[in-house]
């Protein structure tokens, strides 16, 4: 009967020690998210319905605009972050020397901040000063300097590079950790039984991956998608909102152009966009608690 | 005959991943390269048409401008007053949360868990218009402790999560033993889970401090005078002036950085093993 009372209370308690952390949560997150949430369904000086902000903004050419950016955004970014993480992790799961020099080499442009990255870049991509133009004369490809962060057609393509480079390493050492995590074991069966490189690769890596890529691809999406220092540092969305994208928009609608309300419209859509996208990531591994 | 085929086709093989590495080597080393040259010119040296690559006349005023030039003293002091602040709340308030979570089992835990690591999903943008208003509202709008509370939105769910990983590897034997002997609950936590999981809980803080630390947006929004910005809202000042210093901004961003590089590279793979937990647990 003791024990059995005992375990009951025992289990409160697990509550006890998550109520700091929840109560804080309801302060700093939960509060401002439902605020936001009025406030998006609010109208500001005309008294419009509640949907106002909403029909609104599907009428706006800008919103569609940076629709279209950031999907281009985000989707190259991350396609391009999954191809180079996973063609690197491969190659540093061989029998290579200096495996760690590598892997720490490799690591370097994603733990600088992203506004650091973001005017290195610019200042590699600067039209008169900048090492890119430089070296691209020196080797005689180009004549006349590239605008590559000015010229409406290049702005974006600049920017995404600019972008892969800064986060494939995440992806990279995630896949590392699962292929270093595969049995060497499996391969050798495979190799006695006669299957090529492509089917061991197609038949145990890629199944063994399935996992780990599945969380490298939703957290990429969810940051890419957050992704706001580099592209501030580097155009602030210009040439003509060409770089814009959800976090620099949301930026300027509340700081520059002071439309709260529709501002908070385009939070909660991107907002729902990601938890969405993250979904299928918080159920796997929440899964069996 | 065969065998000499293998040897030879695996040294192609080796060799060609080299040659892949060594481009990636070159690929992700150009803009650092780029960056420290770029710091020991002089701005008139920077600003020379054909772009010199080496230094020609060598120099480390940079490295003393930034300080006495612009407010990077005021800007390092900041960001590491406000970094550790909430590096030590997250993580103090996250650990209490996750051995929670590690130890027990309640009705609505996966769900809980899944709000925490949801909250961890959502943009900033979502939350700095009502913060702007709440902070201004009570007085803390350019302060540093409405942007340690800000940052405790970022930090403390994935603290909390991260630390779950740690405790979930202590064998729950430990806490039931000590529970014999007498020890309440706050008293395992303290007094066994604490010691046995500190290199977790070091690499916890040090997570936490980074994310605030690298943090540029919170801070643009939520400060408007040098006296409370950070380092990287001093960096992407620097980049608005009308002429911009670069050798001072590149040898400004070489200090920036280095806490975050060397931290990183020191704890990679507690990042990995926090973030895949859940994941690669069969």
């Amino acid at each position: 009967m003791k024990i059995f009372k005992g375990r009951i209370k025992d289990s409160q308690i697990g509550y006890f020690f998550i109520l700091p952390a929840f109560i804080m949560l309801l302060l700093v997150i939960f509060y401002p998210m439902i605020i936001s949430l009025i406030m998006s369904f609010s109208f500001e000086s005309r008294s419009g319905h509640t949907l106002g902000n909403y029909t609104l903004l599907f009428r706006d050419s800008l919103f569609w605009q940076t629709l279209k950016n950031h999907l281009i955004f985000v989707g190259i970014v991350v396609f391009f972050h999954i191809i180079i993480g996973l063609s690197i992790a491969i190659a540093l799961n061989t029998r290579i020397r200096a495996k760690l020099f590598f892997r720490l080499i490799a690591l370097l442009p994603w733990t600088v901040p992203d506004v650091v990255a973001g005017i290195t870049w610019k200042w590699m991509y600067d039209p008169v000063y900048g090492l890119l133009n430089d070296l691209l004369s020196r080797l005689n490809l180009i004549h006349s300097p590239i605008l590559w962060l000015s010229d409406p057609k290049l702005a974006l393509a600049s920017i995404i590079f600019a972008d892969i480079w800064r986060g494939f390493p995440f992806v990279m050492i995630i896949l590392l950790a699962g292929l270093q995590a595969i049995p060497e074991e499996l391969y050798e069966a495979a190799r006695i039984d006669g299957s090529s490189g492509f089917q061991a690769f197609r038949f145990i890596t890629v199944p063994s991956l399935k996992k780990l890529l599945i969380v490298a691809l939703v957290l990429d999406i969810v940051w890419e998608s957050r992704r706001f220092g580099l592209i501030q540092a580097m155009t602030q969305g210009g040439p003509g909102h060409l770089t814009e994208i959800f976090p620099t928009l949301i930026y300027k609608e509340y700081f520059q152009f002071f439309r709260f309300e529709y501002a908070s419209a385009i939070a909660i859509i991107l907002s729902i966009i990601l938890l969405v996208v993250s979904f299928p990531y918080i159920k796997e591994i929440t899964r069996g608690e | 005959m065969r065998n000499l085929g293998m040897r030879r086709e695996q040294r192609i093989k080796m060799s060609l991943i080299y040659l892949f590495l060594g481009l990636t080597l070159i690929f992700v080393l150009f803009p650092f390269i780029w960056m420290v040259l770029t710091s020991f010119k002089t701005n008139a040296e920077a600003m020379s048409i054909p772009p010199t690559w080496v230094p020609q006349k060598f120099t480390t005023a940079s490295y003393i401008d930034m300080w006495v030039r612009k407010p990077f003293g005021i800007y390092f002091m900041n960001s590491t007053i406000i970094a550790s602040c909430t590096a030590i709340l997250s993580t103090i308030l996250g650990g209490l949360a996750a051995y929670g979570f590690s130890r027990f089992i309640f009705k609505g835990k996966a769900l809980i868990l899944g709000i925490f690591l949801a909250t961890q999903m959502l943009p900033g943008g979502l939350l700095i218009g009502p913060y702007f208003r709440m902070l201004s509202k009570v007085g803390l709008f350019n302060t540093r402790l409405g942007l340690i509370i800000a940052f405790i939105t970022i930090c403390l769910p994935f603290c909390t999560w991260m630390l779950k990983g740690f405790f979930d590897t202590v064998p729950k034997e430990l806490d039931q033993a000590a529970m014999i002997d007498g020890c309440s609950r706050l008293g395992v936590f303290y007094k066994i889970i604490l010691p046995v999981a500190t290199p977790g809980m070091v690499a916890t803080i040090i997570f936490a401090f980074l994310l605030a630390w690298c943090d540029v947006l919170w801070a643009l929004c939520l400060t408007s005078t040098h006296s409370m910005g950070t380092v990287t809202l001093g960096i992407m000042r620097c980049v608005g002036e009308f002429q911009i210093d670069w050798p001072m901004l590149m040898a400004g961003s070489i200090i920036a950085s280095m806490p975050a590089i060397i931290l990183y590279l020191l704890l990679q793979k507690f990042l990995v093993a926090g973030l895949t937990a859940g994941a690669v647990k069969e």
